[in-house]
This record gives structure tokens, sequence and C-alpha cells, in this order.
């Protein structure tokens, strides 16, 4: 595999500055979406840049994920984009963004996605109490210490190369150098018109993404076994969600859950008193809000397929809930039924939307044993 | 002088207590109280319908995981409850009922509200600062004296209906009383009066002020100036709230959870505000940079002009906002603030009308002449 080495004496995030300049110089797009600070200091917003000299005030991978970048680019680009806007993305925002593309939620027209090898993001409140300590804690995480982590940053093993237009490798690379990969015919092109289009080896990237890939796989699976044996079962999921509010924060900022009205906000779900009441009598008792477990496992039977594991959702949770790690093992689980991964292509149709004869096989047979067997009883 | 009731059992003891006897003696059907649910203790409202379901309840924990005049709110919206119901409320949260039954939200009928006099609540956060336990003898040492307990939310230091209005039943939680093993439970209607018929207690007269409620107001009262004038959030202009608001996600956390958004789907997620390519294209066109997604203070000052008039500064919105927005600081102030201008009190009088449903031909006439003036 070739690529363009770049320069990145101040590190990476100047070489996809530059990169970003010199495409709205050379009118390769025509506006940038791009992180930058917020006034306060102490977070990150996306900024849809016009003037190149902005891009000095910008910040690409920033040591947080305050919105999902794929729930700003829903956000900019659900009806389209005017002329051509460059995204710079972590590989999950990417992902994020390829299932809303195929649910019909983004227009990928006009969009250049250039993402960079992620080291991770630290938890949200933890940089908003401290931002100078999390800018140094995020130089750790470059460095290879992911111990200030988000949880389910320690554990992603998609950490580099999403279905990209350009890619921006790190790891492996030699210090002050990275590297610019082009993944689709619109990268390659891009990359050709920049004078960037030179062959230079990738081994070093390769090997140190795979030996990375391998460890972070190897984690993934010990804590989802960990987590699995805390989750398990109504009682135990019943306990781990036992602090939610109903708040249902952690679908509004999710990617993927991209409804307007939920259908948990719905009138659909508003009952009478007297079914409440009757409710309750039943178990003498009964939480309110109601159906705080029926709305997690509702939402997660709703996009569980096309969940990213970005963390948003437990970032956000003001329960302190580890929401992220049990909707991403589940949905790895989910996923691994039908061979999808979400967000891996932009061809490969949703699960749902693909009708298969013999699916699922080994699930459904027990129940049309049951239900034959009760036929044949006189 | 008021009627009461008095118990000699610990406030909490009492109150759960009364609760078993509303339900064993059918004076009640059903109890709306906060409870501890599962292993970890996970302090949630319970609607409870057995007596032995009341072991886990802590009617008086000084949290709120949800506001209960919402929750109140979301049963009774479609229907009154048709068997009778008792609720144990904080004042903020009776006042949030009362502005929801104004906005046609809730309906009161066959509901017994009791409430306290209150010292406020923990923070949620306080799951990830060691906990509720250690902080509730010095929290209940302070209420004794009329102190602001610390650890509270910042709003609940500077709120100053500590004292309810339009309970049946008002349970004295600040001053000495409330320390020495006994309860007294203060009658504020027939309905509270019927309630507590047959129920174990002396039959007093007592008052509800008293010194410490005095002294605790005038804390509250200086908490209150401090909290309202502190640099960053009084008058902060456009830059601050540009400063503020900066870090806000869009979540929607705030609207969720507050009781008087009551709104099914916000305006400000309808179709009509959806960014289009073109508004984007309006923005870029006298602008370097513009933000994604849009509308961040046009979000918070439209729910502002929506809903503050009625804010009853509960403190809900800041708890869930998971940027640490001082969003309630705000609203509560400007809330503070507009229902000066109309002499307006949310969820103090039920008979009340809300003030944009009044209209007056000389109203804020000189807000106008200032306007035409500039």
């Amino acid at each position: 595999m070739n690529g363009a080495t770049v320069a990145a004496p101040e590190g990476v995030r100047e070489a996809i500055t530059d990169l970003l300049k010199r495409g709205l110089s050379e009118k390769l797009w025509d506006a940038a979406l791009v992180p930058a600070r917020v006034p306060a200091g102490d977070s990150f917003a996306w900024l849809l840049v016009r003037d190149g000299s902005v891009l000095d005030e910008t910040l690409p991978l920033p040591p947080v994920m305050a919105v999902q970048g794929a729930r700003a680019i829903y956000r900019l680009a659900r009806r389209g984009v005017t002329g051509k806007v460059a995204a710079v993305l972590r590989p999950c925002e990417v992902r994020a963004t390829i299932e809303l593309a195929k649910l019909k939620q983004v227009d990928l027209d006009g969009l250049v996605l250039i993402s960079v090898d992620c080291p991770g993001a630290l938890p949200l409140k933890a940089y908003l109490d401290d931002p100078q300590k999390g800018d140094a804690d995020f130089e750790k995480l470059c460095s290879g210490d992911d111990s200030a982590a988000r949880e389910v940053c320690k554990v992603c093993h998609l950490f580099s190369r999403p279905v990209s237009d350009l890619h921006f490798a790190t790891f492996g690379m030699d210090s002050g150098k990275s590297c610019v990969v082009a993944g689709s015919d619109q990268g390659r092109l891009l990359l050709e018109k920049l004078g960037m289009a030179k062959a230079g080896s990738l081994d070093k990237w390769e090997r140190a993404v795979a030996e990375r890939q391998e460890q972070k796989k190897q984690a993934r699976t010990k804590a989802q076994a960990t987590l699995s044996q805390d989750v398990a079962g109504a009682d135990k999921l019943l306990e781990t969600l036992s602090h939610c509010i109903n708040c249902h924060v952690c679908r509004s900022v999710c990617p993927i859950c991209y409804c307007r009205q939920c259908y948990f906000e719905s009138q659909a779900i508003l009952m009478p008193p007297e079914n409440i009441l009757e409710r309750a009598r039943r178990k003498g008792g009964m939480r309110l809000p109601t159906d705080t477990l029926l709305f997690h496992l509702g939402r997660m039977s709703h996009m569980s397929l096309s969940c990213v594991s970005c963390g948003a959702c437990e970032d956000a949770c003001p329960s302190a809930i580890p929401v992220a790690q049990l909707f991403s093992m589940v949905g790895d689980a989910t996923q691994s039924q039908f061979d999808y991964e979400a967000g891996r292509s932009v061809t490969e149709p949703l699960p749902t939307v693909t009708y298969k004869e013999d699916e699922l096989a080994g699930l459904v047979a027990p129940y049309t044993e049951t239900y034959d067997a009760r036929e044949a009883s006189p | 002088m008021t009627e009461a009731l008095k118990i000699t059992k610990t406030p909490d003891e009492a109150i759960r207590a009364l609760l078993a006897f509303l339900l064993e003696s059918g004076k009640a059907s059903a109890v709306l109280s906060l409870d501890r649910i599962g292993q970890d203790g996970a302090p949630i409202y319970s609607l409870i319908t057995e007596a032995k379901g009341l072991e886990s309840a802590a009617p008086l924990l000084p949290m709120m995981p949800s506001n209960a005049g919402k929750l109140l709110a979301e049963m009774t919206e479609l229907a009154p409850s048709p068997e009778p119901i008792a609720a144990v409320l904080k004042p903020c949260e009776l006042r949030a009922l009362v502005e929801l039954k104004k906005l046609n939200q809730a309906n009161l009928e066959n509901l017994l509200l009791i409430s306290t006099t209150c010292g406020g609540v923990f923070p949620l956060a306080i799951r990830n600062n060691g906990g509720i336990s250690e902080k509730l003898a010095p929290y209940r040492e302070a209420l004794a004296k009329g102190e602001v307990a610390d650890g509270i939310r910042p709003t609940c230091r500077a709120c100053e209906h500590f004292v309810p209005y339009n309970a049946d039943l008002t349970v004295a939680l600040v001053g000495g009383q409330a320390n020495d093993g006994t309860c007294t439970v203060l009658i504020n209607s027939s309905r509270g009066a019927e309630a507590l018929e047959g129920f174990e207690g002396e039959r007093t007269q007592a008052k509800l002020e008293s010194d410490a409620i005095e002294a605790l107001r005038a804390k509250r009262a200086e908490e209150a100036t401090k909290l309202f004038t502190a640099s960053d959030t009084a008058a902060p202009g456009l830059d601050g709230l540009i400063n503020i608001f900066g870090r806000c996600l869009a979540c929607r956390g705030c609207s969720n959870v507050c009781p008087i958004c009551y709104c099914e789907l916000c305006y400000f997620d309808s179709v009509v505000e959806d960014p289009t390519p073109s508004k984007y294209e309006a923005q870029l066109r006298h602008r370097k940079a513009t933000r994604v997604p849009p509308g961040t203070i046009a979000f918070h000052l439209g729910r502002m002009t929506h809903m503050v008039i009625s804010c009853v500064g509960c403190g809900m919105c800041a708890d869930v906002c998971p940027v640490g927005i001082p969003v309630a600081t705000l609203f509560s102030m400007v809330g503070k603030s507009a229902d000066k201008v109309f002499a307006y009190v949310p969820g103090k009088n039920l008979d009340e009308d809300l003030p944009l449903k009044k209209y007056e031909v000389d109203e804020l006439s000189h807000l106008g002449e200032e306007r035409i003036e500039s």
C-alpha cells in the first residue's frame, strides 16, 4: 500500500491543518468541518470554516469527543452540502457517518471524509474539570499510555483507517512524519491534484496498526467477559440501569439515534392513571419514571446493528451508567450475527434491509419445534 | 397557629408509618415516594401500592432524581387519577406540579400532597463523590439550626421558597424539632385532616414559622444575592452567553428533565429549525466560520422565553448537563426577575392565572416607552 509522506514536525494536527488550508486555497473544497476550542477553553465544538485564516484556531483530533462528528455531519449534511466540505473525523465518527448515509440521514455527495489514527479520547467530564491536566493526559494517550482514556476507547480495535477518502497514518511512523493514505477514488484524485500521490512504504505503519489491533482485540474480549458477568440476566441488567433517570441524553447524543422524536417520548407510551396504578399493584410498587429498561432495550434493538462504540452516550450520562460499554458489547454480538460491522463499508447493506431465507436458523428453530409439537398433540 | 399532629418518631420513620397507614386504611391506593432501589440503593421515585413496599422507601431523602411534579403530571396528563394517591414532594416539585396544572398538563384530583420544609437536595453527581450516607448527619444538623447545608445544589442554596405552598400536609424539617426524635406534621387542608384521622399521634397546635426558618430565609436570601451576582452569570451579555453555552452539546438534557418543558417535540428540534444548506450558506456569506450544530444560544434563549415565567428553580437542568453549564443558576435568575415584573411566584397560587394568559391594558407600558426612546 502506498501513501504520501508529509512532514509533521509539530505533530499530525498541524499536517492536517496544512492540508485543509491547501484544499481551501486550491479550491478542492469550499469549506472544512473541524473541531475548535470553545471560547471558555474547556471543551471543543465543530466549526464549518470557509476562510483558511480561521483554521489556525482549530484543532483536529481534540482530546475529547464533545459532539460526535457524525452527529455534526447529520446536522450539516442531512440534505446535502453546498459545494464540497472536507470533514476531519475520528475513525468511529467516520463509521457512524457511513451508517447514517446508509440510513439515508446523511448525503455523502459533496463530503470529503478525512480521518486520522486515533489514540482514544478522554472522558468529557474529566477534561471539563481540568483542561490543562486533560491536555497533558492526551499527550500521554498519544504516546501509548491510555490509562486516562474512556473505557470504550481503551478497548477500541477500529482506531485506524476507516472508509474515509483520506487518512492520516501516525502509528509506528518516525516522529515528525505522517503519511496521507487515499482510501477512495475521490481520495486518490485529491492526492493527485495536490501532487501528493507519491509512492512511499507503509510497512512500518501497517505493522504497528496490526500489533495495536491485536492488543486491543484481546483487551476487548477480556473487558466484555467481565462486563457480561456484571450485566447478564434481567436482575443484573436492572441493577446496572437502576440509576437511570430517563433523561434520554444517551439517545440524543448518539450519532445513530437520528429520530427527530423517539418512540419512547411519544404519545404511544402515555398511560392513563388506572393502567399505571394497575401495573404498580401487580408488584406492590413500580419505579417512576417507569420502563427505563424497556427504553434502553428498545433503543438497543433500534440502533445496535449500527453502534460504532464511540462512547458519546456514556460521556453524557448524568448517572454514571456504563451505557457505552453495554451497548458496544451487545453491538459486537448483534453485528457478528450478520457478519456485519457498522461503518465498514458504504456498499454493504444494513442487515435489516437484507432478506435471506436461511438467516438465523439456529435462533428460530426452538420456537418452530415447540409450535409443531403443540399442533401435533391432541 | 395551625392544626398539627406530633408523632413520637423521627420524621423519616413517621412519614413511612403514615404512608403505610394510608395504604392499609385504603385512604390511598398508592403512594409516590423516593425509594432506594436495587442493591446499590439508587435514589429513584416509586409508586408503591403495598405497605411492605415501603421498607426501602426514603420519602425524605434529600435527592431529586426526577422532578416529582413532572412525574405526577405524566401520570395524570390523560385523566385524573381514579383512586386516591398520596405523594411526598419537595416544595419546588409541588410548585412545578401546580404550574403544570395551570398549563393543562396535570390533574390534581385525588392527590394528597405531602410536602416538607426543605433543606435542599444533593446533586446527582454525589454518586461519584462518596455517596450520600455520610452527608446526611451534617445535613440534618444544618437544617436544625436553620443553616444552609453543605454540598447541596447551587440553586437549592439560593432557594427562598423552601416552605411549601399548596401542600395538604407539611412535615417540619427545618428547625430543632426535626432532630429531637419527633415529627410535627402541619395540617393545611380538610383533605390533609381526613388523611390523618385515626393515625397515631398527639393532636396539637403548631406554628411553622420559627427562629430557624427565619434564619434560613435570611441566609438563603444572602446566598441568592451571592449566586445571582456571580461575575460569570450575572448580566453576561452576548460574549458571556457564548462563553457559558459554548460547550453545549445540544443534547437537550436540560429540557428533557425540566418539569415545565412539557412539549413532546421541542420547537428547536422541529422541521422548521432544521439547518439546511442554504441556512449555512447565509451564515457563511458574512462570517468566516460557523458552528455546527447551529443555534446554541437561540435554543437556550428560546427555551427561556417559553418556560422561565414558570421556572421553579429546581435545578434538574444543571444536574443532568453533561458539560456542567450552570443552566439552573441562569434560568432561575432570569425567572426571578421575570416573575418580579408580573408579581408572580410560580406554583404559589393555584387560582392565579399564568401571566401570559392575563391581559392587562396598562401592562409593561414603561418597557415600550423605553424602547421607543432609545
